[in-house]
């Protein structure tokens, strides 16, 4: 039998603010167990919890970037379960009036992926399992989470994949989150089931738990329908159940049977007030949310007139695509501007989070110093790239490196010139390249550029060369 | 009786606790009596609980709310002091295989 799959993603994100959600405690990674801590995010009896105010503008910020409706009322629930990663036996979420409802997200071809709901909520505990003994940190115990539920719309791992990419590019834009996996500021749950192909039926799905790269997102998924398929093939049923991916082994596993909803005995918090967000307060949010993730692809592409594959390079770094939108600000040619960034910034930064971090020590208006000279052909690419690289060492402006007379108009005539003694120089090259060995050409252009340091226009020498050669 | 015998029992295992057969049909009756003290409640406002979620009574607007700013938290020995701890950790019972 040919079976298809039904997904639907929870995506979990820590916000980026300064303090704990219910208490002042500092979100700062790291630190010395159980020293980011205090009577709230330890859960000691008579302390009160207070709503952080920053987390409901981000929640308010994040669903309006994903086309969500905001309600004007919520309040906070209890979601009761007894683990040690939470010390109240319970974690304060939100149940039936979460910030944020009935949004999409849309992929490259167009389809749309169905945003049911973003809530609010803790983060949990972190524990370290070592022999007899459990040992708790409740420093992440506090820190704002969204989470971001998506309608059962993901067809395949590889929509999956776009759309958690997709989620994570959009949550940087607006400025939520860091959204790093790798450190858990972004954690992926994928609910997963297969049906007959055909049928409309929902099988039982599996939720496999806390996947922690976009490529292991596919990896795991690959291995659940596998595995689900097994089953199905020799006539067995699935059981709804949580599930684990080993990057490590590439295995999948069951980690417990999973509690339904109504095991979590939800109900109102009684310690937080209801809260009300005034739809001016939407408005005003919804007005000045920077430009999305894909305007900022199309612009690039319709506007600008960027090859796809360049604008993609540079769409997707949040800070990369700022800088080259200030550098052509300051009067730079945007393709100039793009081919230098990929060609040389890009070559100082090896990783993905180098990238992202994008922490280089020239601005866009040095940057735009020197692109100018390459788009009013005083120096040619090649000097333009060399120069960057020294810039971006020193973080000196390009007048250090290019000096005046280096990039002083040089007359076509000065510039003929030079050209009929380069070929005049090279009588074996000229030969060759006569004879239809073209590389040979190469070596005349090497005169050119020493004669005249590097600052000529290779569009014009090849022009001439070839027109002396004939 | 509101609350059924498999109902207790359930909950006793997600609240991980255990009772004897006696202790079992005190705490039972007991919790009726809570939720039937819930229903009174529910019972005298028209609309029930829908209505008191409705109301925007004592909802106070997100602008009143608090202010993201750090405050110090306490130092480990204070947050460790009532329990069983160790290397700055909370320790408890192994809790997983």
């Amino acid at each position: 039998m040919k079976y298809e799959m039904v997904c639907g993603m929870e995506t979990h994100i820590e916000l980026a603010t300064k303090t704990k959600i219910f208490c002042g405690c500092t979100t700062e990674f790291g630190g010395a167990p159980n020293t980011h801590c205090c009577p709230v995010c330890t859960g000691q009896p008579g302390s009160l919890p207070i709503l952080n105010r920053r987390v409901v503008e981000y929640a308010v910020r994040a669903g309006l970037a994903v086309n969500c409706k905001i309600n004007n009322n919520s309040h906070m629930d209890r979601k009761n379960y007894v683990y040690p990663d939470l010390p109240k036996a319970y974690q304060i979420s939100q149940f039936d009036e979460p910030i944020c409802e009935h949004g999409y997200i849309e992929l490259d071809s167009g389809k749309r992926i169905g945003i049911t709901r973003i809530h609010i909520e803790e983060d949990a505990g972190k524990l370290v399992h070592e022999q007899g003994t459990t040992y708790i940190d409740y420093n992440r115990g506090g820190v704002p989470l969204i989470e971001i539920v998506s309608e059962p719309d993901i067809s395949t791992p590889e929509e999956a994949r776009e759309y958690a990419e997709k989620l994570q590019l959009i949550m940087r834009y607006v400025g939520i989150s860091d959204c790093k996996m790798q450190e858990g500021s972004m954690r992926c749950d994928v609910n997963l089931s297969l049906r007959p192909v055909g049928t409309t039926e929902f099988g039982t799905r599996t939720e496999t738990k806390n996947i922690n790269s976009l490529s292991n997102i596919v990896k795991a998924m690959n291995r659940e329908i596998e595995r689900q398929e097994d089953i199905l093939e020799s006539g067995g049923h699935i059981v709804q159940a949580t599930m684990r991916y080993d990057a490590n082994t590439d295995e999948i596993y069951p980690m417990r049977t999973k509690e339904n909803s109504d095991d979590y005995r939800y109900f109102p918090d009684p310690d937080i007030l209801r809260f009300t967000i005034p739809q001016e307060f939407v408005d005003e949010t919804k007005a000045n949310l920077p430009e999305l993730p894909s305007a900022k692809l199309r612009r690039y592409i319709d506007d600008m007139k960027l090859p796809e594959s360049t604008a993609r390079d540079i769409y997707k770094y949040r800070r990369v695509s700022e800088f080259l939108d200030d550098t052509v600000k300051k009067g730079a040619n945007v393709k100039n501007t793009a081919n230098l960034i990929i060609g040389g910034i890009y070559s100082t930064l090896e990783t993905e989070e180098d990238k992202e971090r994008f922490d280089i020590k020239i601005t866009p208006e040095k940057m735009a110093g020197l692109v100018k000279l390459i788009d009013d052909k005083k120096i040619n690419k090649n000097k333009g790239q060399e120069t960057l690289m020294k810039m971006l060492e020193s973080g000196d402006d390009v007048t250090k490196f290019i000096k005046a007379e280096d990039t002083a108009g040089m007359s076509d005539e000065d510039l003929a010139k030079i050209c009929e003694a380069a070929v005049a120089a090279n009588p074996d090259a000229v030969e060759n390249v006569r004879n239809g060995r073209d590389k040979a050409i190469n070596v005349i252009f090497g005169y050119v550029m020493r004669e005249t340091r590097g600052k000529a226009d290779m569009g014009k020498v090849n022009k001439i060369i070839r027109g002396l050669i004939g | 009786m509101a609350l059924s015998k498999e109902d207790f029992d359930k909950l006793a295992v997600l609240s991980r606790l255990r009772f004897s057969p006696e202790e079992a049909e005190e705490f039972r009756n007991e919790m009726d009596d809570i939720i039937a003290f819930a229903d009174t409640i529910n019972n005298a406002v028209s609309g029930g609980t829908d209505d008191i979620k409705n109301t925007s009574v004592n909802a106070v607007a997100y602008t009143a709310l608090r202010e993201d700013a750090v405050r110090e938290s306490l130092p480990n020995e204070k947050i460790l002091s009532n329990v069983d701890g160790s290397r700055g950790f909370f320790n408890v019972k192994r809790c997983v295989k």
